[in-house]
C-alpha cells in the first residue's frame, strides 16, 4: 500500500512539473488562469491568439517530447541494468545513443531528412556488438561491459565528428546543438513518433517485469525459474536500442537520464520491477522535463543544450554510485 | 528449519517410489571438451540422493545439463515422465527447482520479495501474488529460519543467510524435484544440520525427490538415502551410504590417504575422519 501511495504522489508531482514546464518560459508566462482561459472558446483577441500559439506550437510539443524522451531513456537504462546485472548500464554509457547519432549524421550527410531509421540501424548495430561481446564472456563482468560501451561510443563519436566537420558552418552549428540534446524547435511530427514509442515501451517493459526481476538476480537461476534467458536478453537489449534510437533521432544524445531514473525509482518504490517500472518512467519524464525547463530558463536570453544539464547532474550521480558500490 | 536436534525420528529408508527424474547416458560440456562422459541415474519420489566427488568432477555441470542450462550432447533426461526437450521453460520450472551456487545479489529486494519470486512459474505475467503464493513464500521463509529476515534487504545478509534465502526461493517453487548445489556450503554447524533435517523431512513428508550436491561426506552419508560418487565426469559408485563410503572408493576418487572411514558412533552410518 505504501508503494501505491508513493507511486501516486510521484504521479501527481510529475503532472505538476509538466504543467509548470508548460507555464514557464522566456517568451510568455502561461499561468493557470491563462491556461484555463485558453481552453475556453471566446472572442479571440490578438494577444490570446499569440498565447495560444505559444502553448500549442512551442510549449506543449516541447514538454511532451521531453517527457517521452525521458521515459524512453529511463526504460532503456532499467532494461540494460537488469539484463546486464550492472547498476551502471544505460543507453548513453553503453554507446547505444552514440551509435544512433552516427546513423543519423550519416543519413544527414547523404541528404536524408528523416533520420529515425538510420539512427535505429546505428543503435542496433552497437547493441548487437555489446550483446555479442557479452555472450562471448569478453564483457561479462561489471567494469569491462562499461569499457566496451565507452569504446564503441568513442568510436561512433569519432566518426560522427569526422562527418559533421564536412557540413557548412550554419548546418554544423545546428547539428552540434542537436547532438548535445535539445528539445528546442521540434514540433508535433516528433511528438507523434516519440510519445507512442514511450507508451508502448512502458507497456512492453511492464509485461516482462518479473522476468526482469529474475534475470537481475542471476542468469542461471532465472533459467531455473522458467525465464527464457537468451530471448529476454536479446529482446530487452533490442528494445532499449529502439527506444534510444527514436529518442536520438528526435532530440539528440541526452546522457545519464537512463542511469539516474531507475536508481531513484528503486529508492522510492522498491526493487521489484512491478513498482519500479512506473516509477522509472515518471522519474525519467520529470528529469528531462526539469532539465529542459532549466535549459531554457537558467540563462536569460539564451538556451543551453539539455544534454549539458543532464550531463552535469549525471556525472555527479555516476561518481556517487561508484563510491557507494561495495 | 527450527533446528530439530533430535533429528533421528525418520531414519527408516523409504520404499522406492516412482522414478521422477531419469538421466540416461548423458554427455555434456563446454567448448569442445565433454565434462560429463555418460551419466546414468534415477531419482525416486521421497528420496534424497547425495552427489559427492572431488572438485571439478562435474557435479555442478550435471545439474546444469539436467535442467537444460547447457545442451545435452548425448543421452536424455526425463522429468516426471516427460523428456526435457519437450517441456516448455515454465513447465520445466513447475517440475524442477534448483538452488544454484551463490550468486551476488543485485538491488535491494527484501528477503520476502526475493522468496516470492520463486512463485514465478506458477503465476501469469501480470497476475498479482495469490494467497497460495504468499503462503508458500512464508512457509519457505519459516523452513529456512528466515521469517524474521523477511523485511531485510538481500544485500544486508551474511553469506549463510543469503544461501538460506536462495534455498527458500527454491522451496517456494514447490516442485516435485529439487536440485541443490551445496545448500550447506556457507552455513554454521547448526544451520547445516537443520538444512539436512529439512531436506529429509521434505522428501519423507511431501514426497519430494531431492538431489543434493555436497562436499560434506559425513552429513551426506547421514542424511541421504543414496549417494552417487562422481569422478572425472563419470559415476564411480551409486548406492546406499554404506556401499559408497568405503575406503576403496575414497582412495580411488579423492586420492587422500589420510581420509579414513569410521562409523558414526551414535547412528552407525558411515563417516569419514582425517588421520594425518
Amino acid at each position: 500500500m505504501r508503494t501505491t501511495l508513493r507511486l501516486g504522489l510521484l504521479g501527481v508531482s510529475a503532472v505538476a512539473l509538466l504543467v509548470a514546464a508548460v507555464s514557464l518560459g522566456p517568451t510568455q508566462l502561461l499561468d493557470l488562469p491563462r491556461l484555463i482561459e485558453l481552453m475556453r472558446s471566446g472572442p479571440a483577441t490578438p494577444e490570446l491568439e499569440r498565447a495560444r500559439l505559444v502553448l500549442w506550437e512551442l510549449r506543449l510539443p516541447r514538454v511532451l517530447l521531453a517527457a517521452a524522451a525521458g521515459i524512453n531513456l529511463a526504460l532503456g537504462g532499467l532494461l540494460l541494468q537488469a539484463i546486464f546485472r550492472n547498476p551502471l548500464a544505460e543507453p548513453y554509457l553503453l554507446g547505444l545513443s552514440s551509435g544512433g547519432a552516427l546513423g543519423a549524421v550519416l543519413a544527414l550527410a547523404a541528404g536524408a531528412t528523416v533520420v529515425t531509421w538510420p539512427a535505429l540501424a546505428g543503435s542496433l548495430l552497437v547493441a548487437s556488438v555489446v550483446l555479442l561481446l557479452c555472450r562471448k564472456r569478453i564483457a561479462a563482468d561489471l567494469p569491462s561491459l562499461l569499457l566496451v560501451g565507452v569504446a564503441l561510443g568513442a568510436l561512433a563519436q569519432a566518426f560522427t565528428t569526422a562527418i559533421i566537420l564536412r557540413f557548412d558552418p550554419g548546418a554544423l552549428r545546428s547539428i552540434l546543438f542537436w547532438l548535445m540534446g535539445s528539445f528546442a524547435g521540434r514540433g508535433w511530427a516528433e511528438v507523434w513518433i516519440l510519445v507512442p514509442a514511450a507508451l508502448l515501451g512502458v507497456v512492453l517493459v511492464f509485461v516482462i517485469h518479473r522476468p526482469l526481476d529474475l534475470i537481475a538476480l542471476g542468469g542461471e537461476s532465472a533459467h531455473h525459474l522458467g525465464v527464457r534467458v537468451r530471448l529476454l536478453q536479446t529482446g530487452g537489449i533490442a528494445l532499449a536500442a529502439v527506444l534510444a534510437a527514436f529518442t536520438v533521432a528526435a532530440c539528440g544524445t541526452i546522457g545519464f537520464v537512463g542511469l539516474m531514473a531507475p536508481h531513484m525509482a528503486r529508492r522510492l518504490a522498491g526493487a521489484p520491477h512491478g513498482a519500479s517500472i512506473p516509477a522509472t518512467a515518471l522519474l525519467g519524464a520529470m528529469l528531462t522535463v526539469g532539465a529542459d525547463l532549466a535549459a531554457r530558463t537558467v540563462l536569460a536570453g539564451t538556451e543551453l543544450p539539455v544534454g549539458v544539464i543532464t550531463g552535469a547532474f549525471g556525472c555527479v550521480f555516476f561518481l556517487a554510485l561508484l563510491a557507494k558500490r561495495p | 528449519m527450527t533446528a530439530n536436534c533430535s533429528g533421528a525420528e525418520t531414519d527408516q529408508r523409504p520404499s522406492p517410489g516412482t522414478a521422477t527424474l531419469q538421466v540416461r547416458g548423458i554427455r555434456a560440456g563446454y567448448k569442445e571438451d565433454d565434462v560429463l562422459h555418460g551419466i546414468d541415474f534415477e531419482l525416486h519420489t521421497g528420496e534424497v540422493l547425495g552427489v559427492v566427488g572431488p572438485n571439478g568432477c562435474g557435479k555442478s555441470t550435471l545439474l546444469r545439463a539436467v535442467t537444460g542450462l547447457i545442451p545435452l550432447r548425448q543421452g536424455e533426461v526425463t522429468i516426471g515422465g516427460e523428456r526435457l526437450g519437450n517441456l516448455s521453460a515454465t513447465q520445466r520450472a513447475r517440475r524442477c527447482a534448483v538452488q544454484p551456487q551463490i550468486e551476488a545479489p543485485l538491488f535491494d529486494y527484501t528477503v520476502r520479495q526475493f522468496v516470492l519470486l520463486g512463485r514465478h512459474p506458477h503465476r501469469g505475467a501480470l497476475a498479482p501474488a495469490t494467497k497460495e503464493d504468499r503462503a508458500a513464500a512464508e512457509r519457505a521463509l519459516a523452513e529456512t529460519d528466515l521469517t524474521n529476515f523477511g523485511a531485510r534487504s538481500i544485500r544486508s545478509l551474511s553469506t549463510g543467510e543469503w544461501q538460506r534465502a536462495l534455498l527458500a526461493r527454491a522451496l517456494a517453487q514447490e516442485t516435485p524435484v529439487l536440485l541443490l548445489d551445496e545448500p550447506a556450503a556457507h552455513l554454521d554447524p547448526g544451520h547445516r544440520f537443520a538444512v539436512h533435517v529439512l531436506l529429509r523431512r521434505m522428501a519423507r513428508e511431501r514426497q519430494r525427490a531431492i538431489v543434493c550436491v555436497s562436499h560434506d561426506l559425513n552429513l551426506a552419508a547421514e542424511f541421504c538415502d543414496r549417494l552417487m560418487m562422481m569422478s572425472d565426469g563419470r559415476v564411480h559408485a551409486l548406492g546406499t551410504p554404506e556401499e559408497v563410503v568405503t575406503p576403496e572408493n575414497l582412495q580411488a576418487v579423492f586420492r587422500c590417504g589420510a581420509l579414513r572411514v569410521t562409523p558414526n558412533p551414535f547412528t552407525g552410518r558411515p563417516g569419514t575422519v582425517f588421520a594425518p
